[in-house]
This record gives structure tokens, C-alpha cells and sequence, in this order.
């Protein structure tokens, strides 16, 4: 997949009072608590509801944690960043998007191939409920979109989540 | 409760901290229920971990016969579920007389 492009209308909105637009990480898993208080504090400055809020915990918490588990397979020093941007409409300057990019260092790994952005199979047992990649049909069902980009010397996720109806 | 049924009620956010604190429990509690009542309401948050933390003691109860059921998740929670497709297997009630029902 390429990376995500986004429409000409948009256009990135320099705002100096938002919350510290990066996040910096470590590839262990107990980090993931400290991208709660980040996210709160980018929801509660752009008034984001709290079903997106909770679709932007959700989807930076299974990409974020599928980079420690699956890309960076247990190294626990290496760093992850994610960046905040928020996208506005030229029409009348309100914010319509947040744009969540994570960048990693680890050997190039495609989340998104793992399942196509369609429905899970309906399981008719327990046999047949996949006891992994739940976590990327959620991000598939909760982020507006998404895309993979492989770096030179890493990778780029990038989860997009509008928040004006 | 009666009719033999165990409820556990879970709090707060079912994130992978939260599921690491409840795994445990919820597994010793799985392996003596029949009738489990996995209660959401005061559910905040479902990632996938916190499934795994529901499905996996859930299979156990049903693999010995018994019966599950899910209990008043809120919106958000209630999409995690249907996206995973696990309400499919795990009826979802928010009413409790119906839940009750769902596990005679």
C-alpha cells in the first residue's frame, strides 16, 4: 500500500496553543499508557467526541502495540514517534481531521496486509474466532483511514480520524 | 445471583493494562462456572486485548457446557464486539431479565 494522500481542500493548520503535536515512545508495551493522557489532552483541545476519542485510543493502542510485538519483536529500547496534525477545511478554518503518523525503525512490516479492510467472517464456533489480528479489523472499522509506507530505515503508519460530521 | 449463574462485573478500561490485571481472575472464575454473566456496563474502553481477556475464559465455560453472555457493554464497547464478530458466538443483552434467559 502507498502512502495516504490527501485531498488538495486540505490544508495543515499551524496552531501554537495545541498539546505537544509529538509523541515519543519506547518499543515496550508499558509505554502505552502514556499515549492516554496525550490523546485526551488533543481531544479535549479540539472538543473531539468521545466515541472518536475512544476510536483514536483504540487504533493508536493496536498499531502502536503491533509495532513493539510484531516489528520490533521484544526490543524494548528502540524508539517510536507519533505525530499529531491536524488537517482544516480552507473553507471556514474548522478542524475536520486528525492525522496520527507513527514511525518506527523496525524491519519493514505491512499491518494492513494482514486483513483486508472487509467484515470478519461471521464464526460459527470458537474454533473458528481468530485468536489474533483482531486488532487490525478494528483499526480497519474505527480510523476514517489508514496507510502503510515503508521509510528507508523504517516504517510509517498513518491512522486519519475526522471529527465534524 | 440465582439460578446458579456467576456475574462478574468488570470496571474501568479493558486495554491491554487492564486485561493483564483481569486475565488471571477471569480464567480461575471460568473454570468453575456454568452460567457466566460478564457484566460491561462500567466498561470504558475494549481493545483487543481486553477481548481476549473475555473470549478465552468464555470458550472454557462453553467448552464444558456452560453458557455465556455479555451484559450492557456501552456503544463503543458493543462495536469492538460486533466488529470481531464475537457476538456472534456470545449473545450481547442489555436487559438483565434477558440476559438471565439467555443463560437458563
Amino acid at each position: 500500500m502507498s502512502a495516504m494522500t490527501m485531498p488538495e481542500k486540505w490544508m495543515t493548520a499551524p496552531d501554537p496553543s495545541s498539546p505537544e503535536p509529538r509523541l515519543t515512545l519506547k518499543s515496550q508495551l508499558e509505554d502505552l499508557t502514556l499515549v492516554i493522557p496525550w490523546v485526551k489532552a488533543i481531544a479535549a483541545r479540539y472538543s473531539v467526541s468521545a466515541n472518536t476519542q475512544f476510536a483514536i485510543e483504540l487504533c493508536l493502542e493496536e498499531a502502536l502495540s503491533n509495532i513493539i510485538r510484531h516489528g520490533y519483536r521484544g526490543q524494548a529500547d528502540q524508539a517510536i514517534s507519533i505525530v499529531c496534525t491536524v488537517k482544516c477545511s480552507p473553507s471556514d478554518a474548522a478542524v475536520d481531521e486528525l492525522v496520527f503518523t507513527a514511525e518506527d525503525h523496525a524491519p519493514p512490516f505491512d499491518p494492513l496486509a494482514l486483513f483486508a479492510d472487509t467484515p470478519a467472517p461471521a464464526p460459527v464456533s470458537f474454533q473458528d474466532f481468530p485468536p489474533g489480528g483482531q486488532g487490525i479489523r478494528l483499526m480497519h472499522k474505527f480510523a476514517s483511514r489508514l496507510a502503510w509506507q515503508q521509510l528507508a530505515d523504517g516504517n510509517r503508519l498513518t491512522l486519519a480520524f475526522a471529527i465534524r460530521a | 445471583m440465582a439460578g446458579g449463574i456467576t456475574r462478574v462485573a468488570l470496571d474501568g478500561r479493558m486495554d491491554i493494562a487492564g486485561a493483564a490485571v483481569v486475565d488471571l481472575k477471569m480464567n480461575i472464575i471460568a473454570g468453575s462456572a456454568k452460567k457466566l454473566l460478564i457484566d460491561l456496563e462500567k466498561v470504558e474502553f475494549l481493545g483487543s486485548m481486553g477481548l481476549r481477556s473475555i473470549v478465552i475464559p468464555a470458550r472454557a465455560v462453553k467448552s464444558r457446557g456452560g453458557k455465556v453472555v455479555l451484559f450492557a457493554p456501552n456503544e463503543m464497547v458493543e462495536s469492538v464486539l460486533k466488529t470481531s464478530g464475537i457476538d456472534t458466538l456470545i449473545p450481547v443483552c442489555h436487559d438483565l431479565d434477558a440476559a438471565i434467559a439467555a443463560l437458563a
